[in-house]
């Protein structure tokens, strides 16, 4: 048991990163509230910060999992989460001064971006105490592959989901609008015909 | 810009899953530092908020 308690909190890494962006997707098609473009970077942190777990189950599934696998998929998700934090401690920032009311509606108190600062904390703690008891945690024993696969699954289609949402949302243009207000690809087809 | 950010990090998850070390790390970095620039271009433009 105590050789895979690493193997599963990979899995539960993986998991509570695509819960938060499914929860940002209830927000947006739910709640109707368009993602600003400093959210949509926040999202794709997130996600390079589950590519770390994400590379340690992708390795157990070969079989067998290294220190050196462990200690670089941790670090990817400590590199990804350092600016992932960035991006939302500006965001933080830039709604602070009252009587800023904040972007969008909050959620149990706090409005998204907040939350998304407390994440990328919460993803450096549990990663530095990873890396901390490597050598406890390194996978030796693996459970259900077919578990692993179901979760690997559902990363990648939050990743594909996440690209199709921005996709309609940004249309045929570089960049998002600083306040985006409606799906642009809908206005941007209707131009061309 | 963004999607094509998004389809870099399906990518990488791609190359990870063909454990391609090297090109899962580089393709990583390629990602990060897309984001990255991509937040500086948002932080440095001028906002129009009004409150």
């Amino acid at each position: 048991m105590r050789h895979r308690l690493g193997y599963w909190i990979a899995h539960i890494n993986v998991l509570a990163i695509c819960a938060v962006l499914l929860s940002a997707f209830a927000v947006q098609f739910l709640g109707r509230e368009l993602p600003c473009p400093l959210c949509i970077l926040q999202r794709m942190a997130m996600l390079l910060c589950a590519l770390g777990p994400a590379y340690i189950l992708l390795r157990s599934r070969a079989g067998s999992v290294e220190a050196r696998d462990f200690a670089t998929g941790y670090g990817l998700s400590v590199v990804a989460a350092v600016a992932g934090s960035i991006i939302a401690a500006r965001q933080v920032l830039l709604h602070i001064v009252p009587p800023d009311p904040g972007f969008g509606e909050p959620v149990l108190g706090l409005h998204l971006y907040t939350w998304s600062l407390i994440i990328f904390g919460a993803v450096l703690a549990v990663s530095g105490l990873n890396l901390i008891f490597i050598r406890e945690m390194v996978p030796q024993d693996f459970g259900s592959t077919r578990t692993t696969t179901l979760v690997l699954a559902l990363l990648a289609l939050v990743v594909l989901a996440n690209a199709l949402a921005v996709f309609f949302e940004e249309g045929l243009h570089w960049t998002l609008p600083d306040n985006p207000t409606h799906y642009q690809l809908f206005d941007d087809l209707a131009s061309h015909q | 810009m963004d999607t094509i950010i998004f389809i870099a990090i399906f990518a990488t998850f791609l190359a990870m899953s063909r454990r391609q070390r090297w090109l899962a790390l580089g393709l990583f970095f390629v990602c990060l530092i897309a984001v990255l620039m991509l937040f500086y271009h948002h932080a440095t433009s001028q906002l129009p908020l009004n409150f």
